[in-house]
């Protein structure tokens, strides 16, 4: 009558996947993006999917040769144990610094949209604490919520893109190039942070319950956000045009600016609620893979006990800026830039190094034996 | 185990106790006073503004049944501030309650102070309030707005944010004001290459105005009599990044609307000459749809750009003052050729306006110039403003009459 | 780990039992486990002292002889539970009258006899089932005849589990019948009725009833090992072996399915569920009980498709207005004041103007005084049951807004909420979910909408690792398993061939077997 415990089913995998990267279309990024590619940003998510797949792939590809094993498993064995051990720490301390910096920008967006005298600490404690309570759970039950929310969510975001349609002009996207290919391209690579996410979902790859889900769940996962982010940003572009570049939080003015006929004239809390859902979903799994990297790193077993208080320090990193706009500008733009790079990079340091050492030689001979 | 256990019950309770504690954004909806207008005026002092407040009284008008309370629907304040955010906080001194922007309806400006500098500036705190939405209208009034709340005095619709509801929503739908909001003045200003059209708005009318065509009015020129409610809206106020540089009557205002996409406006009825009168004399009354969009296409390559814009219209003829026979093919194709004209004309008459004396177009033709470049670099060396100023403009009104009108003799008394 | 090392002999010393002064009844004990004697007149002596008599009065004794075997004999049961007519007709008559000559009881009695024993212990507690016992001079054993005649209710219609269309009856307190009411909708050889008894005291019997040809072996293990770990003198009710049972007693939300309907149990035997009965209960349990099952009501497959989907998305409609419409009020007027269309807020602010407390006050006013309402029409004999409902709706609707306590909006909010909780069938979700009403009071008013979506998802977090008997809360949906997607919405009869996979079913695919 037992299921196996904690093990991740394909479509739980890719709710969490959507809601992880895909919530990054409804914060800051996009007018990040914006700032730097003007009208031609819905170009960026496809491009960076298109450039990011090419590491991922190698990546999946090397992680395929070790089964059941985590990406940290895998780093340690192919780097040895002490460069593995650096290469897994400065992998764990980007994604804490990543975390801590996005929730704040998320309690950023509460406060400045939302509860605008509420004190940031109680609506960043609140966030931290109901991710900390998730995360304890375990990543399959994560899963499981994330699966309960995410056709609800997806029909919420369409539902307020089809509204926005009613006040886009289609033209706001020529010239089609925008600031030119060149810096097109340049950007997308940059902006491979946007799918950055999925390196680190190879950490939870033996909780799914068979590795072939995972890669399709990736694939699949991958696909279809930078489509939707695609369509998202199209939207934004659309609606507001060159004013964009002025607008924090894109998502945020777009649904305060809907309505439903004259008679619901603000409909913007029914988004909000959907949106604040898919964020805790979000920063509950990150706050699991956190954990899990910490617990690997050193050896600690049961590290679903050190969630709370990992909770609480990123709680505290997040507190050090001071106003909203240091994060933005600041902090959040320098970690698109280069998070992205990173991960790509060790993603295929660690292809190049298993195929110096043959590991796919053997893989073929042992396949063929 | 049991440590993390009590320190989630340690959580649980302070939860349930804070409560009682102290609620931060919580706030009584009814501890609130809603701001609907709000009127932006110049200061005698220097580096202010004078804000006028137009708060609604929610025990009027909502209660059903007896308790009818005999308070006054509105209440109008005016004060110097230093803007209108900061001035939620002076307003107190008068109100007994928290002023919120939460209803903001209508920001009325008065045309002396749409006409200065700082006019951008003052609007532009609108973007940092939460309260204030981007769908609020904005309205020049000929007098000042603090006059304009207070001679206003609605006779139907006394609660003053269903009056402005009613009357703007009905104003955009015929096409005799613009659809401005807020979001779309920031839009324009942003854009900064089209001129961007405000509602025009005046509660005294003008002393001895004379009668004109059926659109062609400005507001406060609309000879109404009777018991009434003197203000009027119609026509617009034009804004060159974000300063008022002109008006235009209620007729141009309509073929903007007409010529500009993005605003929804229903079914418009106008009058065009008849030509089956003598000299034209008579005109007779059409509906117009427009339900697809204008064809744009331009020829940006050499000195002059060329512009062609077919507007296809659906029209229904409303009136048959001359009587005529409509089942005949030749009069078909002259009342089509008639409305096309008229429609031609007036367009004619907007973009040589626009070109000469507004040196832009009032609304975002320019969108239609993007896509004939490929990176904005080439866009921006092409400066729509200035190409714009010295094109060629073809306009082509695509008509389509899909109703001639009851066909009808004329009375038998009559034709004696 | 060393906390608990110091705290666990603490609390042992803390809550020591606490030692009684007991009689011992050694002697009693020590008897009942001998087996009785050849001689009838001790054996007489040993029940009579047994059983009190004559000072219990519905222990029914009688001497006689048996005139072809010319032997002394006695019969006891327990008048009030057996058959006496038959009794009289088929066992003494016949013994008393009977002239042919023959050594062997049961030629000469016509009631079929049961068994034999000798064990005092087991005839006591045959006995004690309205078994009568028969004991002849010099038998070394005493004949026993199934005469038990319970009194109770006969079959009747379903009281709290009301449908439309579908079978009426329900289970009543009589066993035999509960299970009878079961076989006739499933007549295979399959469907087993096991019994096991679960206490030491009161020897309650359960019966647990199934399918050997489809539930899975490890359910009906776990079932069984649960049943058997309980440590409990008595357990008289079906609805306290629930609470026994369920892996958190004190989740707010239940994870068996307590049912009064025959149907709806013959329903879940067939999906590969394991029914639990027991003697006394007008009422079944299902384990496990998914969210969904919870959710359902057997008249979902009853009425034709559109209209099942209907009442079920209706159903599911209501369990959201039960839960948030008075949260998402106090979030809305007391934070998001934006939201509301502006005649409303008018009108919502020009009537609150002279109310004197919070929304928050006056909502949970409201709440507990709805809840009052509710409970006081239950409790109420029914014919004054009719005047609570005009009582609470008139007293304390009308006049509490003509004494300015109330906002009229905050009644209208909660009589929707109200209604809406009763449309939830099932007795304990509907408690769930009118408990859970007022924690998102609370945390709506604690931080508007974000409060209540965070524990929202709190309480997602929690559903989704339940478990009742390795089930998790919302299978099949998530964690996924193959099944008749019968969940939100339902299909057509036809297509729903597969049996829930969460349940590792022997034969997923309905219809193949016979």
């Amino acid at each position: 009558m037992k299921q196996p415990p904690g093990k991740l089913g394909i479509r739980e995998f890719i709710a969490i996947g959507i809601l992880m990267v895909g919530m990054k279309a409804t914060e800051d990024t996009p007018a990040i993006i914006y700032q730097h590619v003007q009208n031609a940003s819905w170009m960026i998510p496809i491009l960076s999917a298109g450039i990011f797949s090419v590491p991922l792939f190698l990546l999946l590809k090397t992680m395929s040769l070790y089964h059941e094993k985590n990406l940290f498993a895998v780093i340690q064995t192919l780097f040895g144990k002490y460069i593995g051990f650096f290469v897994c720490l400065g992998i764990f301390l980007i994604s804490s610094l990543t975390i801590s910096i996005d929730t704040r920008t998320y309690t950023n967006i509460i406060r400045t949209f939302y509860f605008t005298t509420t004190p940031n600490l109680v609506i960043y404690a609140l966030l931290m604490a109901v991710c900390a309570y998730g995360a304890k759970k375990g990543i399959h039950h994560v899963g499981s919520a994330a699966y309960l929310i995410v056709y609800y969510t997806l029909a919420a975001l369409y539902l307020a893109l089809l509204l926005s349609t009613q006040d886009t002009t289609i033209q706001s996207i020529f010239p089609i190039l925008g600031p030119g290919p060149f810096e097109i391209i340049k950007q997308s690579t940059l902006k491979m942070t946007l799918f950055g996410d999925f390196f680190l979902l190879t950490l939870i790859l033996p909780n799914v319950k068979s590795s072939r889900g995972f890669r399709k769940g990736t694939w699949i996962a991958l696909v279809f956000i930078s489509l939707q982010s695609c369509i998202i940003l199209l939207t934004y572009i659309c609606l507001f045009d060159t004013s964009l570049g002025s607008n924090g939080y894109p998502f945020h003015a777009t649904i305060r600016y809907l309505s439903l006929g004259i008679y619901l004239p603000n409909i913007e809390i029914f988004f909000f609620v959907i949106w604040i859902l898919s964020a805790f979903i979000r920063f509950t799994a990150f706050l699991y893979i956190n954990a899990l990297m910490f617990g690997n790193l050193f050896k600690i077993k049961d590290f679903e006990y050190l969630i709370p208080a990992l909770a609480t320090v990123y709680l505290l990193i997040g507190s050090i800026p001071e106003a909203p706009i240091d994060v933005s500008k600041n902090y959040k733009a320098l970690m698109l830039n280069s998070t992205g790079s990173f991960y790509a990079g060790i993603a295929i340091l660690l292809w190049l190094t298993a195929l110096l050492k043959g590991e796919f030689k053997d893989e073929k001979s042992k396949n063929s034996v | 185990m049991k440590k993390v256990k009590i320190v989630f019950k340690i959580f649980l309770m302070l939860i349930l106790l804070m409560p009682l504690a102290g609620c931060w954004d919580r706030e009584e909806l009814e501890d609130r006073s809603y701001v609907i207008g709000l009127g932006l005026d110049k200061s005698k002092h220097k580096g202010k503004i004078r804000v006028t407040m137009l708060l609604a009284n929610p025990e009027v008008g909502s209660l059903q049944g007896g308790g009818g309370s005999t308070e006054k629907p509105r209440e109008i304040i005016t004060f110097d501030a230093n803007d209108f955010i900061a001035a939620k906080g002076t307003a107190n001194t008068i109100i007994s309650r928290d002023i919120s922007y939460d209803l903001l309806r209508i920001i009325v400006v008065s045309e002396e102070f749409a006409k200065t500098p700082i006019f951008v500036n003052a609007l532009s705190d609108s973007l940092k309030d939460k309260e204030i939405r981007q769908s609020t209208y904005l309205a020049v009034s000929k007098e000042k707005a603090s006059q304009y709340f207070v001679k206003n005095k609605p006779k139907m619709e006394t609660r003053p944010h269903k009056y402005f509801q009613y009357m703007i929503d009905h104003g955009i739908e015929n096409g005799l004001i613009p659809d401005s909001t807020l979001f779309r003045f920031f839009k324009t200003l942003e854009r900064g290459t089209d001129l961007f059209l405000a509602m025009y708005t005046t509660a005294s009318k003008d002393k001895n105005p004379k009668s004109k065509q059926e659109d062609e009015y400005m507001a406060g020129e609309l000879n109404a009599a009777g018991e009434l409610d003197e203000t009027e809206f119609i026509g617009s106020a034009v804004f060159k990044n974000g300063r008022m540089i002109g008006k235009l009557t209620g007729q141009e205002t309509r073929t903007v609307n007409i010529l500009d996409d993005t605003t929804n406006i229903k079914d418009i009825l106008m009058d065009v000459p008849d030509p089956f009168t003598k000299n034209k004399q008579r005109q007779f009354a059409v509906r117009i749809m427009k339900n697809e969009n204008n064809k744009v296409k331009m020829n940006v390559i050499g000195e002059r750009t060329r512009i062609f814009i077919t507007i296809p219209l659906k029209v229904e003829i409303m009136t048959n003052p001359s009587m005529v026979n409509y089942t005949v093919e030749r009069n078909q194709k002259k009342i089509k050729n008639e409305i096309a004209n008229h429609i031609k004309i007036m367009n004619e008459h907007l973009f040589e306006k626009s070109q000469k004396e507004l040196k832009g177009i009032p609304y975002p033709l320019s969108y239609f110039a993007r896509k004939y470049f490929w990176t904005n670099q080439e866009y921006r060396e092409f400066n729509w403003v200035k190409s714009f100023i010295a094109a060629d403009i073809v306009i082509k009104p695509k008509i389509d009459i899909v109703d001639y009108g009851k066909q009808s003799t004329k009375p038998a008394k009559a034709a004696k | 780990m060393r906390k608990k090392r110091i705290i666990k002999p603490l609390m042992t010393r803390l809550f020591r039992e606490p030692h009684f002064e007991e009689m011992t009844n050694e002697d009693e004990m020590d008897l009942k486990k001998q087996d009785i004697s050849r001689s009838y007149h001790q054996n007489l002596e040993t029940f009579k002292s047994i059983y009190s008599i004559p000072k219990n009065t519905d222990i029914k004794l009688r001497e006689f002889t048996v005139r072809s075997l010319n032997r002394r004999a006695f019969i006891i049961y327990i008048g009030t539970m057996v058959d006496i007519k038959n009794i009289q007709e088929g066992i003494v008559e016949k013994l008393i009258q009977s002239q042919q000559p023959s050594s062997k009881i049961q030629d000469i009695v016509s009631y079929p006899i049961e068994k034999t024993a000798s064990n005092i212990g087991d005839i006591i507690g045959f006995i004690n089932g309205g078994i009568t016992a028969l004991f002849v001079d010099g038998d070394s054993t005493c004949y026993l005849f199934e005469t038990t005649k319970t009194r109770g209710r006969s079959i009747e219609k379903s009281i709290n589990e009301v449908l439309v269309k579908g079978a009426k009856e329900a289970f009543n307190e009589k066993v035999i019948d509960n299970i009878a009411l079961i076989r006739k909708k499933i007549k295979n050889e399959n469907l087993i009725v096991e019994s096991q008894t679960i206490t030491k005291r009161s020897k309650n019997d359960i019966f647990l009833v199934y399918q050997k040809d489809l539930v899975n072996n490890e359910l009906l293990q776990e079932v069984k090992d649960r049943l058997d770990s309980i440590d409990s003198d008595k357990v008289l009710e079906l609805s306290i072996l629930e609470q026994y049972l369920e892996e958190r007693p004190k989740s707010l939300f239940p994870t068996i399915l307590y049912t009064e309907r025959p149907d709806r149990a013959a329903a879940f035997i067939e999906e590969g569920h394991v029914v639990l009965l027991m003697p006394n209960s007008p009422s079944c349990l299902v384990l496990p009980a998914t969210f969904w099952a919870l959710m359902h009501s057997p008249e979902d497959h009853y009425m034709r498709v559109p209209y099942g989907n209907f009442i079920r998305l209706l159903r599911f409609l209501a369990v959201f207005v039960a839960a948030f419409t008075s949260a998402i009020y106090i979030a809305i007027t007391n934070y998001h004041v934006g939201m509301i269309p502006p005649d409303l807020l008018m009108a919502i602010a020009g009537t609150r103007e002279r109310v004197p407390f919070p929304s928050i006050v006056e909502i949970l006013m409201m709440e507990l005084a709805f809840e009052l309402i509710r409970e006081a029409g239950l409790r109420v004999p029914s014919p004054i049951g009719p005047t609570i409902g005009i009582v609470g709706a008139l007293i304390l609707g009308q006049a509490a807004v003509q004494a300015n306590i109330i906002s009229p909006i905050v009644i209208i909010v909660i009589a929707v909420s109200g209604l809406s909780s009763f449309i939830i069938a099932d007795v304990s979700m509907n408690f769930a979910i009118r408990l859970t009403r007022f924690l998102f009071i609370f945390s709506a008013g604690f931080l508007g909408i974000y409060g209540a979506s965070a524990l929202f998802i709190v309480g997602l977090f929690y559903l989704v690792s339940l478990k009742s008997f390795g089930t998790p809360y919302f299978a099949p949906m998530t964690p996924y398993n193959f099944s008749a997607k019968d969940l939100l919405i339902r299909h057509v009869p036809i297509k729903e061939k597969l049996r829930p996979g969460y349940l590792k079913p022997k034969d997923m695919v309905r219809q193949r077997k016979g």
